[in-house]
């Protein structure tokens, strides 16, 4: 395996809760650098393959590597050179916007200069500069999930992991949010994406559509419109999880 | 790592509308409401007289009675049915019967002409009722020079002394055993819930994908609440003494080491908790259940002693026993760590299971 090319690279995993098999033998690789958009409908499996690939759970079977790291045994390592952003906000609502960034930052080993810093590079970046002492509860949705993203950036991973970012926010902060992604993908970070919407799907480099826990297709936007002669991603989308089987989990 | 975490938990703690107003008022309720509310002396006894002499030796026996402090005359009668009728109201909870004669009978000192009838719905108000009248008979009749029952036995004297508190005053004794129980509840159910309402509102997530160890986000996550034990303990000790001018009588550093064993112990079991549950209420339902049978069973209330052997046994189990027993040892005999080593020994031995079994089944993934 070839580690300087790939940042994540994974060979038959599989995750069974009971007699349920939540994912069943998938094997992918993103490479370094590249916006990995990762498609499902819920129950799918997303967010349990997702969870195995931050150290928050174990695989039941299989093999990979985040970051250069072991999946099975090196989670803490992953932990270090990875950023996650979770679908539901998880910043300390009564904690005010600096002192979230101070708290993560502090967890990641900065110290009180570079947090210094950190800050003032994060608030002009996302326009927070008068917002610094709100509660982090208290700010609209758009600027809850933009805090959560530089959050999840403040240690300069490698790879960042979104977990469905944009859910419940209007098109213009979207567009934002995304312009956000790519900047931060141009500085070299791997975006590992998981999203509902399919416009979104476009902007990524290449995705992957999970189905009833496997993968059921993985490619360029354009070369799977290609193949299922789709006019969009929204199509394609239908096209292949119009076959799934399982019955969405709560 | 641990300066912004804890930073992150103190701030959180004060911000918080409940708890530190919580934390301050806990251990004023504690010393200066709970020690009268959870009085175990039994006063104002509803007393009902059926006086069939009238004499003047009966009304000073009724004096007596009444000017002990501990009864309340309901009524003076001369009918045994309308006591009866009282107490089957619930009005009366003893009825002292004076037969017909007593002022001969005093005199000649033939017998005690005198019957004491009492309600033991509440079986501790009742036997201790009888016993205060029984007492406030001899006592009368002791000022009579009468000699109850009769002379043939050889007369014994008891002379009883009250070692370590004299008075006998259940404030003193209590107030020890409140201290325990302020100090367990907050240290180990505030951080459980702590937990808990991390783990609900996501947060904890965002948590496990740092590389924050566990016993560092917990350890951090319980030591404001071992600031506030340490706060409740200082507070509770210093108002004891400022209000009823009651001083620990041993070492204040063995209720301080005690205080952190009992800590241990109890951060052991939230965090167990916090571990097996998946929402506040369920925890909230366990921590409910643990409180009630620690409190029952800790001899805080009831003497352990008295328990049957199954219900001692399982005391054995239950830390607040042993942090009770050690408190009261200290505070109101002046105990040293050599005579109360078994507490210290069964905190111990309970704070390593605990802690352990807490350690193994929390995990940062599944």
């Amino acid at each position: 395996m070839d580690t300087e090319l790939n940042a994540i690279e994974i060979r038959n995993l599989t995750k069974r809760f009971g007699n349920f098999t939540a994912v069943d033998n998938i094997s992918f690789n993103v490479r370094n650098g590249e916006i990995f958009g990762f498609l499902g409908a819920n129950g799918a499996g997303k967010t349990t393959a997702m969870r195995i690939l931050c150290g928050l759970s174990r695989p039941s079977e299989g093999e990979g590597t985040v970051a250069g790291y072991d999946i099975r045994n090196e989670q803490e390592k992953i932990k270090r050179n990875i950023g996650y952003m979770s679908q539901k906000f998880s910043l300390y609502p009564d904690l005010t916007v600096g002192e979230n960034i101070r708290l993560f930052g502090g967890i990641y080993g900065l110290n009180d200069r570079q947090i210094r810093e950190k800050t003032e590079e994060m608030l002009s970046m996302l326009d927070l500069r008068q917002e610094r002492d709100k509660y982090a509860g208290s700010l609209p949705l758009g600027w809850k999930q933009k805090l959560s993203f530089c959050i999840a950036l403040i240690h300069d991973p490698r790879i960042i992991f979104l977990d469905e970012p944009t859910g419940g926010v209007d098109p213009e902060t979207r567009r934002r949010f995304w312009e956000l992604i790519y900047d931060t993908a141009e500085k070299g970070t791997t975006i590992f994406v998981t999203t509902h919407y399919m416009d979104e799907a476009e902007y990524c480099d290449r995705v992957s559509v999970m189905v009833d826990g496997k993968i059921a297709a993985l490619d360029s936007p354009e070369n799977l419109k290609t193949r299922f002669s789709a006019r969009n991603m929204d199509e394609v989308f239908r096209i292949i999880a119009g076959r799934a089987e399982r019955e969405e989990r709560p | 790592m641990w300066k912004y975490l804890i930073e992150k938990e103190f701030k959180q703690f004060f911000r918080d509308p409940g708890l530190p107003r919580m934390a301050l008022a806990f251990p004023v309720l504690m010393m200066l409401v709970f020690p009268f509310a959870v009085s175990m002396e039994i006063r104002n006894i509803d007393l009902a007289v059926v006086d069939n002499d009238t004499g003047r030796e009966s009304s000073l026996l009724v004096e007596q009675c009444t000017s002990s402090g501990y009864f309340r005359l309901v009524t003076l009668c001369h009918d045994p049915d309308e006591a009866q009728r009282l107490m089957d109201e619930n009005r009366a909870d003893a009825i002292l019967t004076i037969l017909p004669g007593f002022d001969e009978e005093v005199s000649t000192g033939t017998g005690l002409p005198a019957g004491i009838k009492v309600n033991t719905v509440n079986g501790t108000k009742g036997s201790i009722g009888a016993q205060y009248i029984s007492e406030c008979v001899r006592m009368y009749l002791a000022g009579k020079n009468v000699n109850v029952p009769s002379d043939d036995t050889p007369r014994m004297e008891i002379s009883e002394k009250y070692y370590f508190n004299p008075y006998m005053d259940y404030k003193l004794f209590m107030i020890p055993a409140l201290i325990v129980i302020a100090v367990t509840m907050i240290t180990a159910f505030l951080p459980a819930l702590n937990i808990v309402s991390e783990k609900e509102a996501g947060t904890i997530e965002q948590m496990n994908v740092t590389p924050v160890s566990k016993t560092a986000f917990i350890t951090c996550k319980m030591i404001p609440y071992w600031a506030v034990a340490f706060f409740i303990l200082t507070a509770c000790l210093a108002i004891a003494w400022a209000v009823f001018g009651y001083t620990c009588r041993g070492s204040i550093m063995l209720l301080y080491l005690f205080t952190v064993l009992d800590i241990i112990v109890m951060a052991g079991l939230g965090l167990l908790i916090s571990n097996y549950s998946s929402n506040a209420q369920q925890a909230m339902f366990v921590i409910w259940f643990f409180a009630v049978i620690f409190m029952l069973m800790s001899g805080i209330f009831t003497p352990v002693a008295s328990m049957p052997d199954w219900a001692q046994a399982i005391t054995y189990l239950n830390p607040m026993r042993y942090y009770a027993d050690a408190m009261r040892a200290v505070f109101l005999k002046g105990s040293n760590l050599r005579d109360i080593w078994y507490d210290a020994a069964g905190l111990a031995a309970l704070g390593a299971v605990m802690v352990s079994w807490a350690i193994m089944s929390y995990r940062k993934s599944d």
